[in-house]
Parts: structure tokens; C-alpha cells; sequence
């Protein structure tokens, strides 16, 4: 009981807390879409990311979804790529799931969303050629709406 | 305004890494990062195995974390609280290597390797002692009939024995299969 209600307080101060600092020290491309933060529990969230610089992506818009288990952030947020623009990328099925580590296994409470969003924008920049992974349409058929449910196979280091 | 923003820097040094706020029951890693004890305590019990830290991936246990205490901290015993934070650890100066613990848990950790390894060689002790005794039944006979007898004829013996025990070892085989 008193483990349950201090999670829970801990969820949302640490949310709050990922909020503000967000709004105060943005990085460059990647802010919160504040339309869908009124009025709910903070527990899902969007984020408007732009195609840095010089890369492939340079000029696309992406909107990114953020869904936060009452466990945040002990276990990791589900994110997906979302909205009309999903970007064509080896990581990225085009139903919007991604395939990175820290998502999964490697999270690590001490990440945040700010972090993960700066991973995806790192993990877009690298990539040099637009295209969908080899499985994507036999995936796309047969995965599971939450990704996290994925087995991933992280193969490839060097993102 | 420099004022706040010192303040604000300063209060940051001493955030928790985990829930972001000011540390409290704070421990701190062998690698140097500051965590409120509850907020790792959760992480741990999250990872039973595989225990890393948060920041740098770096091993963490229990009971590699110290508490910090600092001057006019809480008033209330951190212990009284659940999960217990851990004990600060005080090395003696001259640390005891033969223990008591320590002998017991060499014992311990040592039995089950010598009880395989007991069953392991048991066919291997067979073959040899029975190899021996063959060996001893053989050669008396060799010395008193097969003295003048030339190397090749001493060769075949061998032969002979040597595939009779391959047979032997066979059929143990087979047998320690069946049974």
C-alpha cells in the first residue's frame, strides 16, 4: 500500500519534473506538443521532433508518442512514431515501432524523455539510406500493438 | 539573478538520479552517482540480476552503495523506514583471512565439485585398476615363456590387449547405458 502510493507520487513529481525541465532547456528539434498534455493524468505524451540538419530527414516533421506505465520510471515508456509522417528508416517499421535498445532492455531509470528523444534524433541522423528493415512488412503483419512486447534483436552497434 | 541561478545549480549536484528531486536517505555508488535510497532500492529489486547503475552502467549491489550522512540531516532513523537503507561499512585494519566464515564457505563451495568429480571418475578409476591387474597377470607370463621371443610377437600381445580392453571398455559402456 505504502510502496503503491509512493510510486505513484513518485511517477508524477518525476514527470512534472521531465516537463519543466523540457520547457526550460529544450534541445533543438524536439518539443512537447502542449495540446496533448491539458487536462489529462501526464501519462501520455507528444512530442513534435524535426529532421536535424544535414541529414536525410532534414525538413520532415515527426510526432512521437510517449505512454508511461505506473512503473515509470523503473520500467521504460513505450514510444512509437506516430501521425502522418513516419520516417523510412532501418530502425522504424513503418507502423511506427522502433527498434532501440534503450527502449527495452537497456533503459536505465536515470534516462528521460528528453534522452531518448535525443537517441532518436541521433539514430535518424546516422542513418544513410532511407529504407524499411528487411522484415518490416511480415512484422508489421504480426507484432503486437505495444512494442515493448516485441523480442527485439538488437544487431546493429553502431547507431 | 546569478543568486537563483547558483542556488539552483547547487540544489541539481544533489538531485537523486532517479526521481530528480533532492536526495534523501541518499547513498551514493562506488562509481560516484547520488540516488535517494528508496528510489534504488527499487531499481535493484527491479533487476534482480544483472545489477547496474542507472547513470554509467557500472556494477552496483547492496552492499556496494554508502549512505551519506550529512549535518543536521533528517531527524527520523532512515532505518525505521522500509526498504532499510544499508549499513555504512568500516574496514578493520588488519582483516582476518582465515575466518570462520570464510573457511566455511571454502568448504562449502568445494563439496559439490569434489562429489561430481568422485562420480565422474569412478569408470575411469574402473579402467585403470582393471588395466593394472592385466597388465601385472601379463607381464610375469611375457618374462617366463616369451623372453626369446621378437618384438613383433610383443607387439601383437599388445594388440590383443589393447583391443580386448577397447572391447571391455565397450560393453562397460553400453552397460552403464542400459543401467
Amino acid at each position: 500500500m505504502e510502496t503503491n502510493s509512493s510510486s505513484g507520487s513518485l511517477l508524477n513529481k518525476r514527470l512534472q519534473k521531465e516537463l519543466m525541465s523540457m520547457q526550460r532547456e529544450p534541445s533543438p528539434g524536439v518539443s512537447i506538443n502542449s495540446h496533448t498534455l491539458h487536462g489529462n493524468s501526464l501519462s501520455q505524451w507528444i512530442i513534435d521532433m524535426e529532421g536535424a540538419e544535414g541529414t536525410l530527414y532534414e525538413g520532415e516533421k515527426f510526432q512521437l508518442l510517449f505512454k508511461f506505465s505506473s512503473k515509470y520510471p523503473f520500467d521504460s515508456p513505450e514510444v512509437t512514431f506516430v501521425g502522418p509522417n513516419i520516417p523510412v528508416n532501418p530502425h522504424v517499421y513503418s507502423n511506427g515501432h522502433i527498434c532501440l535498445s534503450i527502449l527495452t532492455e537497456d533503459w536505465s531509470p536515470a534516462l528521460s524523455v528528453q534522452a531518448v528523444c535525443l537517441s532518436i534524433v541521433s539514430m535518424l541522423s546516422s542513418c544513410k539510406e532511407k529504407k524499411r528493415p528487411p522484415d518490416n512488412t511480415l512484422y508489421v503483419k504480426t507484432c503486437s500493438k505495444n512494442p515493448k512486447k516485441t523480442k527485439w534483436w538488437y544487431h546493429d552497434d553502431s547507431v | 539573478m546569478p543568486e537563483t541561478d547558483d542556488k539552483s545549480e547547487d540544489t541539481a549536484t544533489f538531485e537523486c538520479n532517479i526521481c530528480l528531486d533532492t536526495a534523501k536517505n541518499a547513498v551514493i555508488s562506488m562509481c560516484g552517482h547520488l540516488f535517494c535510497w528508496p528510489c534504488l532500492y527499487q531499481w535493484l529489486e527491479t533487476r534482480p540480476q544483472g545489477q547496474v547503475c542507472p547513470v554509467c552502467k557500472a556494477g552496483i549491489s547492496r552492499d556496494k552503495v554508502i549512505p551519506l550522512y550529512g549535518r543536521g540531516g533528517s531527524k527520523t532513523d532512515p532505518r525505521e523506514k522500509l526498504p532499510p537503507r544499508p549499513q555504512g561499512h568500516r574496514t578493520e585494519p588488519e582483516a582476518d583471512y582465515a575466518g570462520p566464515g570464510g573457511g566455511h564457505r571454502y568448504v562449502f563451495g568445494d563439496n559439490p565439485h569434489f562429489l561430481s568429480f568422485g562420480i565422474g571418475a569412478f569408470p575411469f578409476g574402473f579402467f585403470a585398476s582393471s588395466f593394472n591387474l592385466a597388465g601385472g597377470a601379463g607381464n610375469p607370463m611375457e618374462h617366463q615363456h616369451r623372453d626369446a621371443a621378437g618384438p613383433a610377437d610383443h607387439q601383437m600381445q599388445d594388440q590383443l590387449v589393447s583391443k580386448l580392453f577397447l572391447w571391455l571398455a565397450c560393453i562397460f559402456l553400453l552397460w552403464l547405458l542400459m543401467a
